[in-house]
């Protein structure tokens, strides 16, 4: 009673009739209705006189009160009645509560440290804060440069945390489950009908037999319950079972669930890369012998190809045709078309010779010149001995005329295995692979002079070639390309090509980009600005690689292989410097017969179509057009 | 009654009319008559030869060819009705041509040499190119009458002017590797019984590189040539009658040997645009030419301003060119692959050919128009066949077999004969094709 004087919160109220006028149920039965809607019926009052009679049998009757709401007979307690016996007499209900308490002068001027100033508010109250603004912005700017996070939450301490905590990846160790024990059977019953139970033989038979084929449990008879002895095997069994997971390998490993489909390279459809070479449609047919190399002129018109059968010979593309022979007498290595139109030569390497061949091609003014500039030549090799040189010319190679063919004799020391000309037809370089600092040598037609090459060779060089647009200069060994600069004369690159021996090497017409053929088969891209690794590694002939090529204009490049097949791919260099070179094969081009286990053993593209020319161990030489 | 019933179910049954633009001898009765759908054309062709045999007693057996709706009919009836979607209920009209095949092999007419170009455009005689540098007519099969003499490279091209003036002169023009294309005249009618060799009477110099192709101009009066220089010149072809003309600039000094002075020719305008070797020209008109090129384009010029009014890329190397078919306007093309191109440069916005002929199985070297068909062609190949097309069907009219290697070059001839020079050497002449 002391804590509260509210009435109302003492007794809950016991009926459910709801704030309604009572005079509504005057005349009835009941009060109200309960929650179930039935009928509340009235109590029976006692009338007055019983009441009355009440009150003076019992002193305490009066006490007793009728709250009409409750439709009940309340007693007051003693409290109950003090309390408004102090309401009668206008005090406070409770005796604690004091009316009068002393007054405490809170705010006085006379004693508050701070008394309430009477001046109106300040200006500065209404204004925004400058300092806060500095402030923000401070801070916007800090969260904008990023020195100030606020996306980060403060991190979740785990509530619960594990007690033993070492054992940090528990929730990752898998339950792993016991084998699924055999349900027993009616032979392991405690007492088997007779035809489980083995006989004494068997018994001594089982006992003979190793542990591991013995059977793991011989059916038994007990009479009774009470007789099957304990399970002798029980420690044996959980130990093993202990074993089992102690052993048990803890890591678990993930399946990779990974479409095989989905590792391939987006590689765009071969439709979209035409034209490339793909039908062969035409031969030349002539040659007696393997036919070893082949050039084309730089119109086009003309295809020359060198033989093992001693002959060179100049053929009309578009038709077939044979236009000219020249017999030299010996395999012929190599042949190689001077570059620039207006000067039809062609150079050859037959053995220890390289011959400059006048091909007649030219109008009258180009062949006179030609013959002119290959005439001189001869005499300015005899008479000039005098330039430092013209005197390593002499002791490495003889220039001398052959009037046999009208044509240019260089006489070298070694066999010369390669010539290739420089792009604007004035220089050509020759190769002799054998291991000497003389073996590659560079020689200007103008002038009849021949130098060697101012830089040590490590190991035996084996192709080399001319940088398309810069004076550079490739040398590949058996291992790796190094690559020169001519006009400063230093190494500017090596190219480790990671194969067991090259064969040859191609450069891209943009120059940034080299391929080189290996004899097992790989053909290596190399990117020059990217690394000296190769970018791409191509495993696609399953014999040695004789050749490799790239087209003048297309995107193309090619390898021929002595597994008579000719591969192409379209191999795209992009202007930007950071896409990378796109390198698709596109076809395998076949039809070339097997020769003494050659097969194709050179290919060039034609200058000029989307064509590609290959030459066969079977002295065909063939041309693949789109 | 069964029997018959049977036949009926075997081979359902059609009503056609045989219709026929031919003269009276071939004309078959216009009645309508009930005939079996499974019948081929050899079949057709066998029913119109008996309706005909019928009217007339003493009919040599033909070959017919069918046109149903303007197409060729080259499956069964059936298949045909089927395929092209024509009602079977209504009277069917099959037009009957003869059928376009050669009937007769001439004997071969044997070359030195690679027979590069021929040109059978005057019905007197043919022109042939060879690859010994030497130009030759033939009056038939076999009977050489003329040799041009002159060149130091083997020709390549050939052509003669004004083919149809009535007299027996005539001026023809060679082009050659050697650089010069030379001009020869003929008299045709001087022919005595033995092989009469000429000299030429002009040489034209002006190409830088192998002269690839020649096409005079339909009066006879210019010439022009495509080149490997990549640039084709117009020359003026002079009149040996006016050998003085101002074109020849300088008179070399008369040779020995020479029977009349040579002069020179220089090029009257030069058409400068392809960036790779001209492969083939045709002058069908005064005023306009049409080049075809090994940079995949076909373009056509006017000559009078030197510049080209149409260029077409077609996506591979071209090595022959004809402008003919309907009203002299569908451009045939063959090059690089065994598919024969026919273009109709009037279709706007398209640079698909109209017609593709793809039965050759490698290059195609040559390929010309009839003279007076719309729909006749003849192609020739590397792989050593000739064909001769039409343009209603998609299938060859006519496989020629002659050539045992690479056919080089082939021409109509008296429009009823296909001749054609490769590198076994020969000259074939295939006769009595009935065009029209």
């Amino acid at each position: 009673m002391a804590e509260s004087d509210s009435s109302e919160d003492e007794v809950a109220a016991h009926n459910t009739v709801g704030n309604v006028p009572f005079e509504w149920y005057k005349d009835e039965e009941h009060i109200g209705y309960d929650i179930a809607g039935k009928k509340i019926k009235k109590k029976v009052r006692e009338d007055k006189l019983d009441s009355f009679l009440a009150s003076a049998d019992n002193s305490e009757n009066w006490r007793k009160i009728y709250d009409e709401y409750n439709d009940e007979i309340v007693e007051l307690t003693k409290e109950e009645t003090r309390m408004i016996r102090r309401v009668l007499k206008g005090m406070a209900p409770h005796p604690e509560f004091d009316p009068y308490p002393t007054a405490v002068d809170w705010v006085t001027i006379d004693k508050a440290e701070h008394p309430f100033p009477d001046a109106p508010e300040p200006k500065r109250r209404f204004v925004p804060s400058k300092w806060e603004s500095k402030m923000i912005v401070r801070l916007v700017r800090g969260i904008r440069k990023g020195l100030i996070k606020v996306d980060d939450k403060p991190k979740e301490e785990n509530r619960v945390y594990l007690l033993w905590g070492d054992d940090r990846n528990l929730t990752e160790r898998h339950h792993i489950p016991p084998p699924k024990p055999k349900l027993p059977g009616h032979e392991e019953s405690y007492n088997p009908s007779l035809e489980y139970i083995p006989t004494a033989e068997e018994v001594k038979k089982y006992e003979l037999m190793y542990e591991e084929d013995r059977p793991k449990f011989i059916p038994k008879r007990f009479t009774s319950m009470r007789s099957v002895p304990a399970y002798d095997k029980a420690v044996r069994e959980s130990f093993d079972r202990c074993l089992d997971l102690y052993l048990c390998p803890r890591t678990q490993k993930k399946r990779i669930n990974i479409d095989p489909e989905s590792l391939k390279p987006k590689l765009p459809s071969r439709k979209d890369l035409k034209p490339y070479p793909t039908t062969c449609y035409l031969e030349y047919k002539g040659h007696k012998g393997p036919v070893v190399s082949i050039s084309t002129d730089s119109t086009g018109q003309w295809i020359a190809s060198g033989s093992n059968d001693g002959t060179v010979r100049v053929w009309e593309v578009e038709s077939g045709r044979c236009f000219r022979v020249w017999e030299l007498g010996e395999a012929v290595q190599h042949v190689a078309w001077n570059p620039s139109p207006e000067l039809p030569v062609l150079a050859v390497s037959v053995g220890q010779d390289v011959f400059l061949l006048n091909t007649g091609l030219g109008n009258d003014e180009e062949n006179r010149r030609v013959d002119d500039l290959l005439h001189v030549e001869s005499h300015m090799a005899h008479n000039e001995p005098g330039a430092s040189e013209a005197i390593i010319s002499e002791t490495i190679v003889k220039w001398s005329r052959d009037d046999n063919h009208g044509a240019i004799r260089l006489n070298h020391y070694k066999t010369v295995s390669s010539v290739e000309w420089h792009r604007k037809g004035d220089y050509f370089s020759t190769l002799m692979p054998y291991g000497e600092s003389k073996a590659v040598l560079v020689h200007q037609l103008s002038k009849g002079l021949t130098q060697r090459i101012p830089f040590k060779l490590h190991g035996l060089p084996v192709s080399t070639a001319f940088h398309p647009t810069r004076s550079i200069f490739f040398i590949s060994t058996k291992k790796n390309v190094r690559i020169y600069d001519l006009l400063k004369q230093r190494l500017i690159k090596k190219l480790e090509t990671g194969v067991r021996e090259v064969s040859s090497i191609a450069i891209h017409p943009g120059g940034d980009n080299v391929i080189v053929g290996s004899k097992d088969g790989k053909l290596c891209w190399f990117d020059m600005d990217l690394s000296s690794q190769p970018y791409r590694v191509l495993n696609c002939h399953p014999k040695d690689i004789t050749r490799v090529a790239f087209h003048r204009s297309y995107p193309l490049f090619a390898s021929s292989s002595d597994d008579c097949t000719a591969y192409v791919f379209h191999g795209m260099v992009y202007s930007d410097l950071n896409q990378n070179p796109l390198i698709v094969p596109l076809e395998i081009l076949r039809g070339h017969a097997s020769v003494n286990g050659r097969g194709v053993l050179d290919c060039k593209f034609h200058p000029r179509q989307p064509w590609l020319f290959t030459a066969g161990a079977d002295s065909v030489i063939k041309l693949y057009c789109h | 009654m069964d029997i018959d019933g049977d036949a009926e179910e075997a081979s359902r049954r059609i009503r056609v009319r045989f219709v026929t633009k031919l003269k009276p001898p071939y004309k078959a009765p216009p009645t309508s008559i009930a005939i079996p759908t499974n019948l081929t054309r050899f079949g057709l062709s066998a029913l119109v030869n008996n309706l005909l045999k019928a009217g007339n007693a003493d009919w040599k057996i033909e070959a017919f060819d069918f046109l149903i709706d303007g197409e060729l009919v080259r499956m069964s009836l059936e298949e045909f009705l089927l395929a092209k979607g024509i009602s079977a209920e209504k009277i069917l009209e099959i037009e009957y041509i003869k059928a376009v095949a050669p009937r007769k092999k001439e004997d071969p007419s044997l070359h030195d040499d690679w027979v590069s170009a021929v040109d059978g455009s005057n019905p007197r005689f043919i022109l042939t190119g060879c690859y010994d540098g030497f130009g030759r007519i033939w009056k038939t099969a076999g009977v050489c009458t003329h040799l041009l003499e002159g060149h130091t490279g083997a020709i390549t091209s050939v052509c003669i002017l004004d083919p149809l003036g009535s007299d027996g002169r005539r001026v023809v023009a060679t082009a050659s590797k050697d650089m010069t294309l030379r001009l020869f005249e003929v008299n045709i009618e001087e022919f005595q019984g033995q092989l009469k060799k000429i000299q030429s009477f002009q040489t034209l110099r002006g190409h830088n590189a192998s002269v690839q192709c020649i096409a005079a101009e339909p009066s006879g009066a210019k010439i022009c040539s495509g080149s490997w220089d990549c640039r084709i010149n117009v020359w003026q072809a002079n009149d040996s009658d006016s050998g003085g003309d101002f074109m020849s600039v300088k008179k070399r000094k008369v040779d020995i040997e020479d029977e009349e002075p040579k002069s020179e020719g220089e090029p009257i305008s030069t058409l400068v645009g392809h960036t790779q070797c001209v492969s083939s020209v045709v002058w069908p008109e005064h005023e306009t030419l049409y080049s075809a090129s090994w940079d995949h384009s076909i373009r056509r010029w006017d000559v009078e301003t030197g510049k080209d009014s149409m260029n077409m890329y077609c996506g591979k190397v071209i090595n022959c060119l004809d402008v003919g078919g309907e009203s002299s306007s569908l451009i045939a093309a063959g090059g690089s692959d065994p598919i024969l191109r026919i273009w109709d440069p009037r279709k706007p916005g398209t640079l698909a050919p109209t017609f593709q002929f793809s039965s050759h199985t490698s290059w195609i070297s040559g390929c010309k128009w009839h003279d007076n068909s719309w729909y006749h062609l003849v192609s020739a190949s590397y792989d050593g066949k000739v064909m001769l097309w039409d343009l209603r069907t998609a299938w060859p009219l006519a496989v020629i077999d002659s050539h045992e290697d690479k056919v080089l070059c082939a021409d109509w001839w008296k429009s009823n004969c296909v001749i054609s020079g490769g590198a076994d050497s020969k000259l074939c002449i295939s006769s009595e094709i009935s065009v029209m």
